[in-house]
């Protein structure tokens, strides 16, 4: 049997494991939740209208179904924590729980392990980005008669964020004894770390166009409408923020910055987890 | 033809703990041998270096002539392993976790649908085939870890303390699957349990505090020390 055959078998079988738990379930139906909300606040409160209130009129942005779009589909955090909810405990749980004991010594490689396992948490979670983006389409088709086609650059990039955040989290799952703790460092990462090293690197004058969580950030980009136009408005003067440098994201350089950070942490897990003793 | 099992100079510290002290044994084709030695003696950490779940500080292990540091794959396709207190994924069936290790070991979907309901029947589990694993008991557990090493007909057994947590009929049960598959089989366990040493194996190495300290047949040892707790006893002195 060879490796790429082990491989479907074990990304099947730990698939049938993430479907099967409740979490899963739980991530679908606060997922519907946050987009129907999302839908319902940009709707019920008039948005686009009371965002720019504070923007001269002749440079105000309608409403539109792209302006719309940059509203809804615009969920990097749902990515972040759909995919740190798969992914954080899929290897340390093998260690914890013990049933290593029972998948190890079987003849397959820990690269295919490892390789399958993330297949699965990238199914588990593209699932819950797709309903995501479905119920959004159906929303701009209902409203606006048309999807506009900067959907797609926004799902890939999506999806392309959820890729690394899962790679980021399997390190962690890789390194540490249990998966609660490889969730929250994970979050913690992504989160807060990144973060602040973006913000300072911004405040700093530099475009922190090179981290994860910056890149992430480009899925609201992809449709030619602004979120910082729009919402320049509120914070004064189109600043996003006193003193930090506004630099718009480029969809494409943000897919492969990603895509660099999803191949090479993923990397580094394996490496890591084939060196991992079942002590 | 090569040893069934072939252990040379294994040593493996853990953190400078020694837990393994340059042990060596062979075991030959179809025979049954037990790693006996009390609690912390190395077993366990023997058991997996064989299945390659660690690697030892020095020395090799072969499975059937095969390097398991060198061909871990490999050699482990030769066995059929239980190790320290097996845990099973909760939210999966015994069909679909057998199913699940059956495909990894080679075996087609066909020759599971009869292989499964065969070895659950052997443990008698075959009225859980179709239930949630998150609802068994340790020996039920226990015994579907048998199951499993048993599934893919492999030549040699290497068990850790394999009537953990069974009830008597349990134990019993076991040990009498244990013994129809020794007459085919290189059954290699660990156990702290004379008794069911004595039952299940003709052939025991004595290990203590990671040194082995007699490899020999059980009735020559009785014979030498008067009873085999005798010699255990006499083997393993200073041990807590």
């Amino acid at each position: 049997m060879s490796e790429f055959e082990k491989l479907k078998v074990v990304t099947k079988y730990e698939l049938l494991k993430q479907i099967r738990r409740k979490r899963f379930y739980g991530a679908l139906a606060l997922t519907v939740l946050a987009v129907v909300l999302t839908i319902g606040l940009y709707k019920g409160l008039n948005l686009p209208e009371k965002m720019q209130q504070n923007i001269p009129v002749t440079m105000r942005i309608s409403d539109s179904a792209d302006l719309f779009a940059v509203f809804v589909t615009s969920m990097g955090s749902l990515a972040v924590f759909s995919a740190v909810f798969f992914a954080g405990d899929t290897i340390a749980s093998e260690f914890e729980r013990k049933t290593g004991y029972i998948l190890f010594p079987n003849p397959v490689n820990r690269i295919t392990i490892v390789v399958g396992k993330y297949l699965a948490c990238f199914i588990a979670t593209a699932t819950i980005i797709l309903v995501a983006y479905m119920i959004s389409a159906g929303a701009l088709l209902v409203f606006y008669g048309q999807i506009p086609g900067g959907i797609v650059g926004s799902l890939g990039l999506a999806l392309m964020l959820s890729c690394t955040v899962i790679s980021l989290a399997f390190i962690f799952s890789s390194v540490l004894k249990g998966g609660m703790g490889a969730t929250i460092a994970t979050l913690l990462t992504y989160m807060v770390i990144f973060s602040v090293i973006s913000m300072s690197l911004s405040y700093a004058g530099y475009d922190p166009w090179f981290m994860p969580d910056r890149a992430g950030d480009a899925m609201a980009a992809t449709y030619g409408v602004s979120f910082g136009d729009v919402s320049g408005g509120m914070m004064g003067g189109g600043q996003m923020m006193a003193g930090m440098l506004r630099a718009s994201q480029n969809p494409t350089l943000s897919f492969f910055v990603l895509l660099g950070y999803a191949i090479a942490l993923l990397g580094v897990s394996i490496w890591v987890t084939k060196r991992r003793e079942m002590i | 033809m090569p040893d069934s099992i072939l252990v040379k100079g294994l040593t493996r510290y853990y953190n400078g703990f020694l837990a393994l002290d340059n042990l060596s044994l062979r075991v030959k084709w179809n025979e049954d041998v037990a790693l006996l030695g009390p609690n912390g003696a190395g077993k366990t950490t023997a058991l997996k270096i064989l299945c390659g779940l660690i690697r030892p500080s020095k020395g090799t292990a072969y499975l059937a002539g095969i390097n398991v540091m060198e061909e871990r794959e490999r050699a482990i396709s030769q066995v059929g392993a239980i190790l320290e207190t097996p845990e099973f994924y909760p939210f999966l069936t015994p069909n679909e976790t057998l199913r699940y290790l059956g495909r990894l070991r080679g075996m087609s979907e066909r020759e599971l649908d009869d292989r499964i309901m065969e070895v659950l029947k052997l443990i008698r589990l075959e009225d859980w085939v179709n239930v949630k694993i998150e609802k068994f008991s340790r020996g039920m557990k226990q015994r579907l870890a048998l199951a499993q090493a048993l599934l893919h007909d492999p030549p040699i057994l290497i068990l850790d303390e394999p009537s953990l947590g069974l009830d008597p009929r349990g134990m019993v049960e076991i040990r009498n699957i244990l013994k129809e598959a020794r007459k085919k089989k290189t059954v290699f366990f660990a156990s702290h349990l004379l008794t069911e040493v004595e039952q299940i194996c003709k052939k025991v190495a004595i290990i203590d505090r990671g040194k082995l300290r007699a490899y020999d047949d059980i009735a020559r040892l009785k014979k030498k020390y008067r009873s085999f707790e005798r010699a255990y006893l006499k083997l393993t002195e200073g041990s807590i």
